[in-house]
């Protein structure tokens, strides 16, 4: 340890009592009288004598070749999440349609699909109906039938019936929902009176039919097979002079 | 309705018709054809089956008077009807 050492022991300062010190090492093996010769980088000019150091050189590279990749690979993984989640569109709706979740449409079905398709005789679904309307709309609804059995694959016909009890003509429209969630995906409505704007005049009465059909492969369905009883049921709002609804990506479109 | 909030939790989205929406029948039109149509479903208990005739004929008056877009009725599922339909002609003839 030496004079130094023992002077610090005693408390005193070491600059002072190692004057006797002169020329030799300090506690720290450091030589306090050569500030420009110390064993750490410190202010910027002695920066300059450790880069003339071989192994700091060295040592510097290595560490901008790591940081170079560390960055790259950085880099990379940012431009992955981009892409993924780009990606992430059409997969999400690959694996809705693989797996009918939310009741997102089944891929495949178009109506071309009416001309082929073959009843399927031995399952037979009751379809009860239910009609409500909007407490501010005054009109009279009703199904004409509580309940009709189809067969998956078979078309089939449904009638509701709307009286506009005011004496002003009142313009609604309606949606409907499907009860089981699951089986709305095989319901299929070939046409209807949803989704545009109908119109009754004072103390009007009307028919509505629904045509619609059941996928028939809702008998293929392993989680249909306990699924006996749909249930559709209409709504009817009042629509309003320029109100526009939130109607599921539907193109009005002109039958006549 | 119900909104699909809960991600992962049955939810249902309504779907548009695939031919839309049927204009309404204001002058009642087709009035007698449903009538036979509700009469036919009420005897047979409801049995859809069985009145696909007075539906045919029902959705063949509408397109007569305008009130649907014509199209051929193996479209819209009767193929089993019309089939029955020229064979019987064939067997006459």
């Amino acid at each position: 340890m030496g004079l130094c050492g023992r002077c610090l022991a005693a408390g005193w300062g070491t600059r002072v009592l190692c004057v006797w010190a002169r020329g030799s090492l300090g506690p720290w093996g450091v030589d306090l009288w050569a500030p420009s010769r110390q064993a750490w980088p410190g202010p910027p000019q002695a920066r300059g004598v450790a880069r003339s150091n071989p192994f700091r050189r060295g040592q510097e590279q290595e560490w901008r070749r790591r940081n170079k990749t560390v960055l790259t690979y950085v880099g990379a993984a940012a431009v992955g999440m981009v892409g993924m989640s780009y990606a992430a569109v059409p997969l999400y709706r690959l694996y809705c349609q693989a797996t009918g979740l939310g009741g997102s449409a089944v891929a495949g079905h178009g109506s071309d699909q009416i001309e082929t398709m073959e009843p399927v005789k031995d399952r037979i679904i009751k379809v009860t109906f239910n009609a409500d309307v909007h407490a501010s709309l005054h009109w009279n609804f009703r199904p004409q039938q509580t309940e009709i059995y189809v067969v998956p694959g078979e078309t089939a016909l449904a009638f509701y019936k709307a009286k506009n009890s005011t004496d002003k003509p009142v313009i609604g429209i309606s949606t409907y929902n499907v009860v089981p969630f699951e089986a709305g995906q095989y319901f299929n409505k070939i046409q209807c009176f949803c989704f545009e704007e109908q119109r009754l005049n004072p103390q009007e009465e009307v028919d509505m039919p629904v045509f619609f059909f059941i996928d028939p492969e809702f008998a293929e369905d392993p989680r249909m097979a306990s699924v006996d009883l749909i249930t559709l049921s209409y709504t009817f709002f009042e629509a309003k002079e320029g109100h526009k609804l939130p109607l599921p990506g539907y193109q009005k479109q002109i039958v006549k | 309705m119900s909104t699909a909030m809960n991600f992962g939790s049955k939810s249902f989205t309504p779907r548009p018709p695939d031919k839309g929406a049927f204009p309404l029948d204001h002058f009642g039109e087709c009035k007698g054809f449903k009538e036979k149509f509700m009469k036919c479903l009420r005897a047979n208990r409801f049995e859809n089956a069985l009145c696909r005739q007075e539906s045919k004929e029902y959705l063949e008056c509408r397109m007569e008077r305008q009130l649907m877009a014509k199209e051929p009725l193996e479209k819209l599922g009767f193929k089993d009807l019309i089939d029955e339909k020229s064979e019987e002609k064939h067997s006459k003839l």
